[in-house]
C-alpha cells in the first residue's frame, strides 16, 4: 500500500530521464528508531525542499495482540494487560476497563472507592502530562524541563508504589471497586504533593511560556481547527485547544466526577502553543480536583458485592472515560461466560495520530517533531 | 503618558531579553546541591514500599518449618499467564492435600499480584526484592526450595 | 642557550622579538594547554549541565568524574574507523584535520598576557576573523565527502548559518576597533594594542560609549554562539531532528577531532570577546586601584584561588567513603597538586608573570559557563528563524551600533 506513495517520485531508468536529485520531491523516512517519535512510529514524509507536502504513518511495530489476549482471559485476569497499553498513564486504563465491566454487570463501585479512584486517576493525569511536557520540550531542544518534570513525577510514582505496589503498571483497581485500602498517611502525602506541585508548574511556565524561542517554535505550528477535529474524531486536549469545549468528565460524568468543581481549559487557535497552555492549565485543575476529593473522602466499603466468578449477562457495553490523552473507550461484548467474547479498545492516541497528516501539511521538517510531541501519542496505545 | 509606558513595557522586555533571563535564573537556582535528585545506586538503595510486588516467596511456618501452602490451586487459577504449576497429593492420614512440587516461572511473570491476592493462607507473597537479574534463563524457573529460601544474591566487594 | 635566556629579559612577545625558539615553545605550550582545556571543558559541560538538571553527572570514572574525558578519549581512539563506501577518501580524511588545524591557528595571536602571545601581528583581529571563516570550508568538505544527502544538507545549513553570523560579528568587531582610536587618533587592529588602549582609556570597552560598547558586546556574544553551532542555534547538529549534521558519517577518532575543534573554536571566539570588550588580561580596576598594595593584593589572588580550590578538594577527598580507596587517594593527590601549584603561584617571581594569564583564563571560563548555561536552558531555533535573526535582527543592529560608535567618537 505504501508503494503507491513512492510512485510519483521519479527514478532514473534511461539516460536523459530526471533522477531523484532533479525531482523537486524527496521522500524521507523518519524511521521506527528515532529519538523523537515517542516509541516505534514510522512516518514517511514527502518533502519539497524543507516543506512537507504529504505524510504517511506506518504503525504496528508495537502490536502485541492485547485485544486477542482478552478473548482468552477472564475479566479479572485481563485487568493487568490493560495497564500495558498506555503505559505512561496506567491507572486511567484500569479505570476505564473496570467501569466498563461494572456497567456490564449493572453495579457501581461504592462512594469511597469512587473517590479513591478519582484521586489516583487525577494523579495519573498529572503524571502523564509531566511526561508529555518533558519529552515535548526535549524534542524542541530544551533539555532541562525533562528532568524537572520527571523529578516531580517521582513523587506521584512513590504514592502509587505505597498504595498498590508498583510504580508504572499499577493494577490498582479491581472490578467492583478497589482492593487496597488507602495506606497510613495517604491523605497527608497527597495533600503535600498538591502543595509541592503548584509552584513547580509556575516554574515550568517561567522556563517556557514566555520564552521567545519557545513561542516562535510553537505558535502557528500544527494548526487544527475545531471542525477538522470533530471530523477526524480527535479528542482530549487537542480538541479542547481548538476551541471545542468537550470533556467527558463534565459531559458524561463517571465515577463521581459530577461532585467536583473544576473548569475545562480551552484554547483559541488550535496550534501547538495553545495545546501546551491547555495541558498546563489541566494540570492545575487536576490539583484542584485532587484537593476536593481528599477533603471529601467518605468512609465505607471499598468493594461492591459481586460474585467471585464473574459471569456477566449476555450483552455489550461501550464505556469511555477522559484519559489524559483523550477519550479512551472500551467496547466489551459478553457471551455469558467467564471470558469476554470481544474487547475492543478505542485508544485516543490512535485516533489523534490520524490528524498528523493534516497538521503537518505545509509545515517545515523541523516542525514534524514538534507536532508529534504535541499530539502526545504513546505507541503502546496506538498499536495495542 | 501612562498608556505609552504600558505599551512600551513589552517592547522593553523584548529588547532586554527579559524572558530569556528569567528562564536562565530558574536553571541557575537548581544548581543548589540540596536539589540533587540522583541516587547513586549501588551505594544508596531506594526505600521500597511495603506493598511492593517483587520477587515471590513461599512462606514457611516459623515454628515448625513446614510450608504454609495448602495446595488449593487458587493461585494457579488466578494467574493470567498460567505460570504456576502445583502438583499435590492427598495425605491419607491427615486427609489434607500436600504439595509435591510447586513451580513458578519468573520469566513470564508480570507481577500483577493476582496470585498474592488469591492465596487464602498467606503462603504466597510478593516481597520487596527487585534485584532479580540472572545470567541464565533456567534460573527463572523457581521451584519450591528456591521460593522458600528467597534470593541469594552474590555479594561483590564494591 | 643565549636565545633562551635573552628572551626572558625582554617584555615583548617572541614573535616581535624574532625569537623562533621561544615562539616554538609557546606554540607547543598553547597546543598542549588548549587540548587539556578542551578536555576539561567536556567534563565541565557534563557536570554543570547535570547540576542544572538536578542530577550529578559522571561520578564513577574518577572522583567526581574527573577521569571521564580520558575514558571518552580512549574509547574514541579505539573505535573502528568506518569510511563510507562511496566517500571521497582524500577529502574525507582532510575535513576533520583541516577544521582542527584552522581552529588552532587562531591561537597564534590570542594574547594571554602582555608578553604571553606567540606573536603580535598588527592585523591581529583581522587575522583571527579571516582564519575562523576558513572553518566553514572544512565543514563543507565534511558534508560533501560523506556521499550521503543527510550530511550534505546538514553541512550546507551549518555553513550558511556560520557565514551569516560572521557578518554581524565582523561589524561589531569594527565598532570595537573604532573605540581604540579614541585616545590617540589612530586605532589599531592588533590584539595587544586593543587591550593596551583599554588600559590607556581607563575603561573596558564593554562599559564605554554610553552603552554602545555593551550592545556591541551582546551582539557579538549572540553571534559567537551561532558561529560555533551551539544551543540555541544548534539545529545542524541536533540529535532529535531529521538531518543529523555534517559529522554523521564520521566515527571514532575523526569525530572526536570535530568535537574538539568545536570546543577549541568556542574558546577562540570567547577569547576575541574577552580581548575586545572585557579588557583581555587586565585585572579588575588596573587604573583606579593602582597603588602598590592593590597591585600586591590582586597579584596574590590567583595563588589564593588555587590554594582554596586545593584545600576544598582535599577536604572533600577526606570525606569520601572508604570503600572507594583508590578514588580517594587519587583525588587527594590531585588536590595536593593543586595546593602545590597555588603555593608556587604565590612566589613573587612567578606571580607577576602568571596573573595576566589567570585573569584572562578566568574571563574565558566565565564565557564557557555561559555557553553551558544557555545549552541547559533554551530550546532550539528552527533554521529559518535562525537565519531571520542573523540577517534581520543582528545585522541592522550591529550596523546601527557601528554608526553610532563612529558618531560618538567624532563628537567626543
Amino acid at each position: 500500500m505504501s508503494e503507491r506513495f513512492y510512485d510519483d517520485v521519479a527514478t532514473a531508468e534511461q539516460p536523459g530521464e530526471k533522477t531523484f536529485l532533479d525531482s523537486s520531491e524527496l521522500v524521507l523516512n523518519m524511521g521506527p528508531q528515532h529519538p523523537s517519535t515517542h516509541g516505534v512510529l514510522r512516518v514517511i514524509l514527502k518533502l519539497d525542499g524543507e516543506k512537507v507536502i504529504g505524510s504517511e504513518c506506518v504503525i504496528g511495530y508495537l502490536h502485541r495482540g492485547v485485544e486477542k489476549i482478552a478473548e482468552n482471559r477472564t475479566y479479572a485476569q485481563f485487568a493487568p494487560y490493560v495497564d500495558r497499553m498506555d503505559y505512561v498513564a496506567a491507572v486511567s486504563n484500569a479505570l476505564g476497563y473496570c467501569e466498563a465491566v461494572e456497567k456490564l454487570l449493572n453495579t457501581e463501585a461504592p462512594p469511597r472507592a469512587q473517590y479513591i479512584r478519582v484521586i489516583l486517576t487525577e494523579l495519573n493525569r498529572l503524571a502523564s502530562h509531566h511526561v508529555w511536557l518533558g519529552t515535548h520540550a526535549l524534542d524542541i531542544g530544551a533539555l532541562t524541563p525533562l528532568f524537572y518534570t520527571f523529578r516531580d513525577r517521582e513523587e506521584i510514582l512513590k504514592i502509587y508504589e505505597k498504595y498498590c505496589g508498583a510504580r508504572l503498571t499499577t493494577h490498582a483497581f479491581r472490578i467492583g471497586g478497589c482492593i487496597y485500602e488507602t495506606y497510613e498517611g495517604f491523605e497527608k502525602e497527597v495533600r503535600d504533593y498538591c502543595d509541592f506541585l503548584l509552584p513547580k508548574i509556575d516554574e515550568y511556565e517561567e522556563l517556557l511560556t514566555t520564552n521567545r524561542i519557545w513561542c516562535e517554535r510553537t505558535k502557528g505550528v500544527g494548526i487544527l481547527n475545531g471542525d477538522d477535529c470533530k471530523a477526524l474524531g480527535v479528542t482530549g486536549p487537542v480538541l479542547r485547544a481548538s476551541g471545542v469545549k468537550w470533556d467527558l468528565r463534565k459531559a458524561k460524568p463517571y465515577s463521581g466526577y459530577d461532585k467536583f468543581e473544576f473548569e475545562i481549559p480551552t484554547g483559541k487557535n488550535g496550534d501547538t502553543y495553545d495545546r501546551y497552555l491547555v495541558r498546563i492549565e489541566e494540570m492545575r485543575q487536576s490539583v484542584k480536583i485532587i484537593r476536593q476529593a481528599v477533603d471529601g473522602l467518605p468512609e465505607g466499603p471499598i468493594m461492591a458485592k459481586i460474585p467471585k466468578v464473574l459471569k456477566p449477562p449476555v450483552g455489550e457495553v461501550y464505556h469511555s472515560i477522559e484519559a489524559p490523552k483523550g477519550e479512551l473507550g472500551y467496547f466489551i461484548v459478553s457471551d455469558g461466560s467467564t471470558q469476554p467474547y470481544r474487547v475492543r479498545v478505542r485508544p485516543p492516541s490512535f485516533v489523534n495520530l490520524q490528524a498528523l497528516d493534516k497538521m503537518i501539511k505545509g509545515q517545515l521538517v523541523a516542525d514534524v517533531v514538534a507536532v508529534i510531541g504535541t499530539l502526545d501519542i504513546v505507541l503502546g496505545e496506538v498499536d495495542r | 503618558m501612562g498608556g505609552v509606558a504600558v505599551s512600551l513595557a513589552p517592547v522593553l522586555r523584548k529588547i532586554f531579553l527579559v524572558d530569556l533571563i528569567k528562564g536562565m535564573s530558574v536553571t541557575f537556582r537548581y544548581q543548589d546541591p540540596k536539589e540533587l535528585q540522583t541516587e547513586q545506586y549501588p551505594m544508596e538503595r531506594p526505600v521500597i514500599a511495603e506493598r511492593y510486588r517483587g520477587q515471590p516467596r513461599l512462606g514457611v511456618n516459623p515454628d515448625t518449618g513446614e510450608t504454609l501452602c495448602i495446595a488449593c490451586d487458587l493461585c494457579a487459577l488466578a494467574c493470567p499467564e498460567k505460570l504456576i504449576t502445583i502438583k499435590s497429593e492427598r495425605n491419607p492420614v491427615t486427609k489434607r492435600k500436600e504439595v509435591k512440587s510447586w513451580t513458578y516461572d519468573l520469566s513470564r511473570c508480570m507481577f500483577c499480584g493476582l496470585c498474592e491476592d488469591a492465596c487464602p493462607s498467606d503462603a504466597l507473597e510478593l516481597t520487596q526484592d527487585y534485584e532479580m537479574a540472572l545470567y541464565s534463563r533456567e534460573g527463572m524457573l523457581l521451584d519450591q526450595k528456591m521460593l522458600e529460601r528467597g534470593q541469594t544474591p552474590k555479594v561483590y566487594t564494591k | 642557550m643565549r636565545a633562551l635566556t635573552d628572551y626572558l629579559h625582554m617584555n615583548v612577545t617572541p614573535g616581535e622579538a624574532g625569537n623562533y625558539l621561544w615562539a616554538t615553545i609557546y606554540i607547543l605550550v598553547i597546543f598542549a594547554l588548549v587540548s587539556v582545556a578542551v578536555m576539561l571543558m567536556t567534563w565541565l559541560e557534563r557536570k554543570v549541565m547535570a547540576h542544572m538538571q538536578v542530577r550529578l553527572g559522571p561520578m564513577r570514572v574518577g572522583p567526581h568524574g574527573l577521569l571521564q574525558p580520558i575514558a571518552d578519549a580512549l574509547k574514541l581512539i579505539l573505535k573502528e574507523d568506518i569510511v563510507p563506501a562511496g566517500a571521497d577518501k582524500v577529502v574525507f580524511w582532510l575535513a576533520p584535520v583541516s577544521v582542527m588545524m584552522i581552529a588552532f591557528t587562531t591561537y597564534l595571536v590570542i594574547p594571554f598576557g602582555r608578553t604571553h602571545a606567540v606573536t603580535d601581528m598588527n592585523i591581529g583581529i583581522l587575522f583571527m576573523l579571516g582564519v575562523s571563516s576558513l572553518g566553514v570550508l572544512g565543514i563543507i568538505m565534511a558534508g560533501w565527502s560523506s556521499n550521503s544527502h543527510y550530511p550534505l544538507m546538514g553541512s550546507l545549513r551549518s555553513s550558511a548559518q556560520m557565514v551569516s553570523y560572521e557578518i554581524a560579528m565582523g561589524l561589531t568587531i569594527v565598532s570595537a576597533v573604532l573605540m581604540t582610536s579614541l585616545q590617540n587618533g589612530t586605532g589599531t587592529l592588533s590584539m595587544i594594542g586593543i587591550v593596551e588602549s583599554q588600559f590607556a582609556q581607563k575603561t573596558w570597552f564593554v562599559f564605554s560609549g554610553w552603552g554602545l560598547g555593551f550592545i556591541a558586546f551582546v551582539i557579538f556574544a549572540i553571534a559567537m554562539i551561532a558561529e560555533t553551532n551551539r544551543a540555541p542555534f544548534d539545529l545542524p547538529e541536533a540529535e532529535s531532528e531529521l538531518v543529523a549534521g555534517f559529522h554523521t558519517e564520521y566515527s571514532g577518532f575523526r569525530w572526536s577531532l570535530f568535537f574538539l575543534a568545536e570546543y577549541t573554536a568556542m574558546i577562540a571566539v570567547s577569547s576575541i570577546a574577552v580581548t575586545l570588550w572585557l579588557g583581555g588580561w587586565l585585572r579588575p580596576f588596573p587604573n583606579a586601584l593602582s597603588s602598590g598594595t592593590w597591585d600586591l593584593v590582586f597579584s596574590l589572588i590567583p595563588g589564593v584561588v588555587f590554594l582554596v580550590i586545593g584545600v576544598v578538594c582535599l577536604w572533600m577527598s577526606m570525606r569520601m567513603p572508604s570503600i572507594l580507596k583508590f578514588q580517594k587517594m587519587g583525588f587527594g593527590a590531585f588536590a595536593a597538586l593543586i595546593v602545590v601549584i597555588g603555593l608556587v603561584m604565590l612566589l613573587p617571581g612567578v606571580r607577576t608573570r602568571v596573573q595576566d594569564i589567570f585573569w584572562f583564563a578566568a574571563k574565558v571560563t566565565l564565557f564557557m559557563y555561559l555557553y553551558i548555561w544557555y545549552r541547559a536552558t533554551f530550546p532550539r531555533y528552527r533554521f529559518d528563524q535562525l537565519m531571520k535573526i542573523g540577517w534581520k535582527v543582528l545585522l541592522p543592529t550591529s550596523l546601527g551600533v557601528l554608526i553610532m560608535t563612529a558618531l560618538w567618537g567624532v563628537l567626543r
